[in-house]
Protein backbone atom coordinates (compact mmCIF):
# COMPACT_ATOMS: atom_id res chain seq x y z
CA UNK A 1 0.00 0.00 0.00
CA UNK A 2 0.89 3.82 -0.62
CA UNK A 3 -0.46 6.72 0.00
CA UNK A 4 1.32 10.44 -1.00
CA UNK A 5 1.48 13.07 1.87
CA UNK A 6 -2.06 14.52 1.06
CA UNK A 7 -3.81 11.43 1.29
CA UNK A 8 -2.64 10.17 4.27
CA UNK A 9 -3.19 13.65 6.03
CA UNK A 10 -6.73 13.09 4.79
CA UNK A 11 -7.25 9.59 5.99
CA UNK A 12 -5.55 10.52 9.66
CA UNK A 13 -7.58 13.65 10.29
CA UNK A 14 -10.49 11.85 9.15
CA UNK A 15 -10.34 8.82 11.72
CA UNK A 16 -8.77 11.60 14.58
CA UNK A 17 -11.67 14.33 14.01
CA UNK A 18 -14.50 11.31 14.01
CA UNK A 19 -13.23 9.60 17.36
CA UNK A 20 -12.39 13.18 19.17
CA UNK A 21 -16.07 14.31 18.06
CA UNK A 22 -17.21 11.05 19.70
CA UNK A 23 -15.45 11.32 23.16
CA UNK A 24 -15.79 14.95 23.90
CA UNK A 25 -19.66 15.31 22.49
CA UNK A 26 -22.53 13.41 23.47
CA UNK A 27 -25.49 14.53 20.69
CA UNK A 28 -25.02 14.12 16.79
CA UNK A 29 -25.51 17.48 16.13
CA UNK A 30 -22.80 18.58 18.57
CA UNK A 31 -20.33 15.75 17.37
CA UNK A 32 -21.10 16.34 13.48
CA UNK A 33 -20.50 20.02 13.82
CA UNK A 34 -16.90 19.20 16.14
CA UNK A 35 -15.83 16.37 13.60
CA UNK A 36 -15.73 18.98 10.61
CA UNK A 37 -14.41 21.33 12.93
CA UNK A 38 -11.26 19.22 14.04
CA UNK A 39 -11.31 17.70 10.51
CA UNK A 40 -10.70 21.09 8.67
CA UNK A 41 -8.40 22.44 11.79
CA UNK A 42 -6.41 19.29 10.74
CA UNK A 43 -5.85 20.57 7.14
CA UNK A 44 -5.35 24.31 7.78
CA UNK A 45 -2.99 23.58 10.33
CA UNK A 46 -0.74 20.85 8.46
CA UNK A 47 -0.71 23.25 5.39
CA UNK A 48 0.02 26.48 7.00
CA UNK A 49 3.35 24.55 9.29
CA UNK A 50 3.99 22.96 5.99
CA UNK A 51 4.26 26.82 4.34
CA UNK A 52 5.81 27.69 7.26
CA UNK A 53 8.89 25.80 6.77
CA UNK A 54 9.18 26.32 3.39
CA UNK A 55 11.60 28.90 3.64
CA UNK A 56 13.89 26.18 4.83
CA UNK A 57 13.02 23.19 3.07
CA UNK A 58 16.62 23.69 1.08
CA UNK B 1 -25.92 -4.44 62.28
CA UNK B 2 -25.64 -3.18 59.11
CA UNK B 3 -28.86 -3.72 57.03
CA UNK B 4 -28.71 -5.92 53.43
CA UNK B 5 -30.07 -2.59 51.78
CA UNK B 6 -27.36 -0.79 53.29
CA UNK B 7 -24.51 -3.11 52.79
CA UNK B 8 -25.61 -3.12 49.01
CA UNK B 9 -25.52 0.24 48.98
CA UNK B 10 -21.96 0.01 50.09
CA UNK B 11 -21.00 -2.79 48.10
CA UNK B 12 -22.22 -1.01 45.20
CA UNK B 13 -18.98 1.36 44.57
CA UNK B 14 -16.53 -1.61 44.73
CA UNK B 15 -18.54 -3.14 42.14
CA UNK B 16 -18.21 -0.52 39.62
CA UNK B 17 -14.57 -0.13 40.23
CA UNK B 18 -14.15 -3.59 39.59
CA UNK B 19 -16.69 -3.28 36.61
CA UNK B 20 -14.93 -0.42 35.42
CA UNK B 21 -11.41 -2.69 35.40
CA UNK B 22 -13.19 -5.30 33.78
CA UNK B 23 -14.31 -2.68 30.68
CA UNK B 24 -11.07 -0.94 30.39
CA UNK B 25 -8.90 -4.34 30.19
CA UNK B 26 -11.93 -5.20 27.54
CA UNK B 27 -11.40 -2.36 25.89
CA UNK B 28 -7.41 -2.02 25.56
CA UNK B 29 -7.38 -5.41 24.41
CA UNK B 30 -10.21 -5.14 21.49
CA UNK B 31 -10.71 -1.04 20.48
CA UNK B 32 -14.09 -0.50 21.24
CA UNK B 33 -15.10 -3.95 23.26
CA UNK B 34 -15.35 -1.80 26.41
CA UNK B 35 -18.03 0.41 24.99
CA UNK B 36 -19.86 -2.58 23.89
CA UNK B 37 -19.77 -4.01 27.34
CA UNK B 38 -21.41 -0.94 28.58
CA UNK B 39 -24.22 -1.61 25.49
CA UNK B 40 -23.16 1.68 23.78
CA UNK B 41 -22.97 0.56 20.55
CA UNK B 42 -22.30 3.52 18.42
CA UNK B 43 -19.01 4.47 20.37
CA UNK B 44 -17.92 0.80 20.37
CA UNK B 45 -18.62 0.63 16.28
CA UNK B 46 -17.13 4.10 15.64
CA UNK B 47 -14.12 3.30 17.98
CA UNK B 48 -13.33 0.53 16.58
CA UNK B 49 -13.05 1.34 12.78
CA UNK B 50 -10.96 4.23 13.66
CA UNK B 51 -8.09 2.54 16.17
CA UNK B 52 -8.63 -0.65 13.73
CA UNK B 53 -8.18 1.53 10.37
CA UNK B 54 -5.22 3.42 11.73
CA UNK B 55 -3.49 0.80 12.81
CA UNK B 56 -4.00 -1.53 9.61
CA UNK B 57 -2.99 1.47 7.24
CA UNK B 58 0.00 2.10 9.26
CA UNK B 59 0.98 -1.68 8.94
CA UNK B 60 -0.01 -2.05 5.21
CA UNK B 61 2.32 1.23 5.04
CA UNK B 62 5.19 -0.53 6.58
CA UNK B 63 5.41 1.21 9.48
CA UNK B 64 7.34 0.02 12.43
CA UNK B 65 6.23 -1.34 15.53
CA UNK B 66 8.51 -0.63 18.70
CA UNK B 67 9.42 -3.80 20.84
CA UNK B 68 10.18 -3.42 24.80
CA UNK B 69 13.60 -1.56 25.37
CA UNK B 70 15.58 0.39 27.85
CA UNK B 71 16.18 2.81 25.51
CA UNK B 72 13.39 6.11 26.02
CA UNK B 73 12.52 6.18 22.50
CA UNK B 74 11.46 2.91 21.55
CA UNK B 75 10.17 2.31 25.43
CA UNK B 76 7.63 5.53 24.28
CA UNK B 77 6.82 3.95 21.53
CA UNK B 78 6.08 0.81 22.63
CA UNK B 79 3.69 1.89 24.69
CA UNK B 80 2.46 3.63 22.42
CA UNK B 81 1.90 0.83 20.01
CA UNK B 82 1.11 -1.79 23.10
CA UNK B 83 -2.40 0.39 23.03
CA UNK B 84 -3.63 -0.76 20.32
CA UNK B 85 -4.37 -4.00 21.70
CA UNK B 86 -4.55 -7.07 19.92
CA UNK B 87 -3.96 -5.33 16.56
CA UNK B 88 -0.52 -5.37 18.29
CA UNK B 89 -0.18 -8.86 18.88
CA UNK B 90 -1.16 -9.57 15.53
CA UNK B 91 0.78 -6.95 13.44
CA UNK B 92 3.28 -9.28 12.27
CA UNK B 93 0.34 -11.49 10.35
CA UNK B 94 -0.97 -8.39 9.09
CA UNK B 95 2.05 -7.08 7.27
CA UNK B 96 4.20 -10.10 6.35
CA UNK B 97 6.99 -8.48 4.46
CA UNK B 98 7.93 -5.81 7.71
CA UNK B 99 8.81 -2.42 8.62
CA UNK B 100 10.47 -0.31 6.05
CA UNK B 101 10.89 3.42 6.94
CA UNK B 102 13.55 4.47 3.72
CA UNK B 103 10.27 5.42 2.25
CA UNK B 104 8.07 8.34 3.65
CA UNK B 105 4.84 6.05 3.50
CA UNK B 106 6.41 3.54 5.92
CA UNK B 107 7.31 6.80 8.49
CA UNK B 108 3.89 7.52 8.15
CA UNK B 109 3.07 4.05 9.29
CA UNK B 110 4.63 3.89 12.65
CA UNK B 111 2.84 7.47 13.31
CA UNK B 112 -0.16 5.92 12.51
CA UNK B 113 0.28 2.89 14.35
CA UNK B 114 1.15 4.93 16.99
CA UNK B 115 -1.87 7.11 16.70
CA UNK B 116 -4.13 3.84 16.91
CA UNK B 117 -2.31 3.05 20.35
CA UNK B 118 -3.01 6.14 22.12
CA UNK B 119 -6.15 7.14 20.46
CA UNK B 120 -7.58 3.34 22.01
CA UNK B 121 -5.87 4.51 25.55
CA UNK B 122 -7.98 7.75 25.07
CA UNK B 123 -11.76 5.21 24.66
CA UNK B 124 -10.62 2.93 27.33
CA UNK B 125 -10.22 5.83 29.82
CA UNK B 126 -13.79 7.19 27.89
CA UNK B 127 -15.47 3.72 29.10
CA UNK B 128 -14.15 3.73 32.54
CA UNK B 129 -15.06 6.79 33.44
CA UNK B 130 -18.70 5.58 31.62
CA UNK B 131 -18.49 2.38 33.85
CA UNK B 132 -17.92 4.43 36.94
CA UNK B 133 -21.00 6.72 36.55
CA UNK B 134 -18.80 9.51 35.76
CA UNK B 135 -19.93 10.94 32.79
CA UNK B 136 -22.44 9.88 30.16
Amino acid sequence: MNLNHFQAMLLFAFAISVAFAFLTKRRLEERVKYALWAFLAFLLVAVAVGWLMYPISR
Amino acid sequence: MVEPKQREKQNAPNGRARLAVGVAIAGWFVPGLGHLLLRKWGRAVVYFLAVGTLAVVGLALRGNTFSASWDAFDMLGFLADLGAGVFYFVSKFIENAGPDVSRAAGDYGTRFFATAGVLNLLCVLDAHEIARRRKA
